[in-house]
């Protein structure tokens, strides 16, 4: 675990994505284990539809909230999972260079033949596998538990939907690596990449129902996430490729600024 | 100002030309020409704060220079700098690495970033007495130096660079850190240390850099320097002598007269002094003996006296 930059990284972070994975997988089981519940309460698709329509955006559309399918976009990908996923790639991501140059290791690890670039994208990639452990992890608890609970679930939706949501965390999670790498400032790397989340998660939800604020969620991650709510409707690819781009275009702008300024000592 | 050995045949393995940074308004430093020879162990000496460090990060590429270029071994400071890296060996002057690895883990890590072994590690670590297996956290600050240090030269590199290597090591491992230099310097490594101990740059070194206030004073063979070092000199004399019958001579300052006694500091040779004292009947001459660090406090001291500085330079 010792052999490159990579390696290293997910050897400090074996413990908190163990955690992290755990508890996805029991996310996954509790809403399956759940939904047998929901499935079997009579009227309440009747009440649902009755909510008004900010509760409703929340709450995920009324006429298949008790599918399967429905329930887990509404219960797993509208809120807990993005939290989750968001919340374990924004801590790694902001820390991954800005850590190192806050304990002072970050001279010593360039004074080895390694760019400045490759260290970057060395911790990006780390943070992209630590996300697919949560992922892997978030299947086995939705597939596993809907078998335990004994209901059909959508596998190919399931799959697709976690896709959609671990995009969404490496969107986070680059932002906050990229801020953090092209900046050298730790704590304005997480508040801008979780303020693209929650102000994100805000204009999808609450105030798309404001007609004024209904166009702005085209600039939120949150749209190209789950407007589509993919664990009915399978990915859009649109949307799934205006994710990469995001992340993509913040570890290129990020790896330009990052060979270029002067490293903290 | 440039410091450059003309009558030297071997490459330079650092080369500077103008070299200055500034972080935002502060001075970092300030129109740094240096030129280091292979083989050659270069001291840059200077109080905390004159620039060493900064000279240092520019040279590893760790800072950017504000302006000026700096080439290593022949390479670009900046665009070649993964290369130049793979051929230097480093030590910063607080060396702080990950706590949580034992030595041993972190110079596995290093060594195989740089595509190496730990043959050397080992054998340095054995000469150093340091216990590889226990967590870098645990460790003393002594004992951390030596981690350091044994990372710095693990990789048999071409050019050794260190920040106030012997910080923390207790006056033993100094001494066995000096033989290593010497004996890495006799296998034809070249080294850029930077110190405010003048008895080591003494012990070690074959030319020193002065670094005042960001800007580079004077760069000096050693011996050299301690020749132009002031020596203090006492003289006792038969007669009854006047300050102004010395005030002229050459090289002589801070002249007291009191009677029959007569002190002075007198900058290189003292021939002219004793020639002058001559004229009169000498009873006694009582003279110190310089250290370096006179030397360095007589570059220091003298902002407005700068033609001892200056005197080499092209």
């Amino acid at each position: 675990m010792l052999r490159n930059v990579y390696l290293k990284t997910l050897r400090d972070a074996k413990r908190s994505i163990l955690y992290y994975t755990i508890g996805s997988i029991a996310l996954g089981l509790y809403v399956t284990l759940f939904y047998p519940t929901i499935r079997d309460a009579t009227g309440l698709t009747d009440f649902l539809e009755q909510l008004p329509e900010a509760i409703q955006a929340l709450v995920g559309d009324a006429e298949t909230y008790t599918t399967a399918e429905g329930f887990l976009n509404a219960e797993v990908f509208s809120f807990m999972g993005p939290m989750v996923f968001g919340i374990f790639a924004i801590i790694a991501g902001m820390g991954a260079i800005t850590g190192e140059e806050e304990s002072h290791t970050l001279d010593q690890l360039l004074a080895n033949p390694i760019s400045r670039t490759s260290i970057l994208l060395q911790k990006a990639g780390a943070m992209m596998t630590s996300l697919l452990a949560l992922s892997i992890g978030l299947w086995i608890g939705l597939v596993g538990g809907s078998m335990l609970a004994g209901f059909d679930l959508s596998v190919t939706g399931t799959t697709q939907a976690i896709l959609s949501l671990y995009l969404l965390g490496i969107t986070l999670g680059l932002i906050a690596l990229a801020v953090g790498a092209a900046t050298g400032r730790k704590g304005l790397a997480g508040g801008i990449a979780a303020a693209v989340g929650v102000v994100g998660f805000l204009l999808d939800t609450f105030l798309s129902v404001v007609d004024l604020l209904d166009p702005a969620r085209f600039i939120s991650v949150f749209y190209y996430f789950n407007s589509n709510n993919v664990m009915l409707n399978g990915i859009n690819f649109v949307h799934f490729l205006t994710l990469i781009s995001i992340s993509a275009g913040a570890i290129v702008l990020s790896a330009w600024r990052f060979e270029r300024r002067d490293l903290a000592s | 100002m440039q410091f450059v050995r003309s009558d030297h045949p071997m490459t330079a393995v650092i080369n500077t030309t103008d070299l200055t940074k500034f972080y935002g308004e502060h001075r970092g430093i300030l129109d740094v020409n240096l030129e280091i020879n292979e083989g050659e162990v270069f001291g840059l000496l200077g109080p905390n704060g004159a620039g060493k460090t900064t000279c240092i990060r520019v040279v590893l590429d760790f800072i950017r220079s504000t302006s000026g270029s700096a080439t290593v071994l022949g390479m670009d400071s900046r665009t070649d700098s993964v290369q130049i890296r793979q051929r230097v060996g480093y030590l910063p002057g607080d060396f702080i690495t990950y706590e949580k690895l034992t030595a041993l883990e972190l110079l596995e890590y290093f060594a195989n970033l740089r595509g190496g072994n730990l043959v050397k590690a080992r054998v340095l670590a054995e000469r150093f007495n340091l216990d590889l297996t226990r967590k870098i956290g645990e460790l003393s600050r002594g004992n951390r130096q030596k981690v350091g240090l044994v990372q710095a030269f693990m990789s048999d590199p071409d050019l050794l660079i260190l920040d106030e290597p012997t910080t923390g090591l207790d006056p033993l491992l100094q001494q066995e850190f000096h033989e290593l230099v010497i004996e890495e310097s006799k296998a034809g490594k070249s080294f850029f240390v930077s110190s405010h101990m003048l008895a080591e740059v003494e012990i070690i070194c074959d030319r020193v850099g002065i670094i005042r206030d960001g800007s580079l004073v004077t760069v000096e063979e050693v011996a050299a320097l301690r020749e132009r070092a002031l020596t203090r000199v006492e003289i006792e004399f038969g007669d009854t002598v006047s300050a102004a019958d010395f005030e002229a001579v050459e090289g002589v300052t801070n002249v007291v007269v009191s009677k029959h006694k007569f002190t002075c500091h007198v900058s290189g040779s003292v021939d002219s002094l004793i020639k002058a004292a001559a004229k009169h009947t000498v009873v006694r001459i009582q003279s110190g003996q310089p250290g370096l660090e006179e030397v360095f406090l007589a570059y220091y001291n003298n902002t407005g006296d700068e033609q001892q500085g200056d005197s080499d330079a092209s």
